[in-house]
């Protein structure tokens, strides 16, 4: 989570770098009175590159995906709740046969 | 012995144990609807800039949003290992939830980063 924020704070700050420089290209233009047709070469690049490291940064910062299926490794519930003595244990459903692998870690 | 039951909640659909899988673990589908959500906000704020400091106007504007919008499932999708079907439960979801929903703040912060690089 650390790296990531950083990754993207680095990312805005080269945006808004590039922007200033685009300004600064703007106020150049506009002494030499031509028309803005789009902005140079290297202000492209520094966009790519803070383009980039924001991606990275949205694709890191906000957490991990979890899974979803029931029966994953991880989504086990193996914990009694406390309330044992309202629930009993000894009743007809031994009759039935589960169709659980019940599988100890 | 006895310990603390565990706080997340398996909302079972189905009765039969032998059944396909139509149940799922209701709050990690929530939380990865949260993380995407996030995400497209996120890059959808970031595009926007990008886009004003481009000085893109019109339609080439939206067109960048798409495009945006496209890398970021993508990125999305690499995040999820390809193996989508162990997070969301179609593919629907991680590739067109919340495409329109960004839209409003791609062009909050096209405006207003067009605004400032360009007219003021």
């Amino acid at each position: 989570m650390g790296v990531g924020f950083v990754v993207g704070v680095l990312g805005v700050l080269i945006l808004s770098h590039a922007a200033y420089s685009t300004i600064q290209y703007r106020a150049l233009l506009k002494i030499t009175e031509e028309e803005f047709s789009g902005p140079p070469i290297n202000v492209v690049v520094e966009l790519i590159a803070g383009l980039m490291l924001c991606m990275w940064a949205a694709l890191t910062v906000p957490g991990k995906f979890l899974s979803i299926l029931p029966h994953s490794d991880e989504n086990r519930v193996v914990a009694l709740p406390e309330n044992l003595d309202f629930m009993i244990f000894n009743h007809r459903g031994k009759a039935i046969p589960m169709g659980i692998d019940a599988k100890l870690k | 012995m006895a310990g603390r039951v565990d706080s997340d909640k398996v909302k079972e659909k189905a009765s039969d144990n032998l059944n396909d899988l139509p149940t799922f673990h209701a709050e990690n589908m929530q939380n990865n609807a949260k993380v995407m959500y996030y995400s497209r906000t996120f890059m959808s704020i970031i595009g926007g800039v990008v886009a004003g400091i481009l000085g893109l106007t019109g339609l080439m504007g939206f067109v960048f949003y798409f495009l945006i919008m496209g890398i970021t499932s993508v990125g999305l999708a690499a995040k999820a290992g390809f193996s989508i079907h162990s997070y969301f439960d179609s593919w629907n979801k991680i590739l067109l939830d919340g495409f329109f929903g960004g839209l409003m703040s791609f062009v909050l912060f096209w405006t207003f980063a067009y605004d400032i690089v360009h007219i003021f």
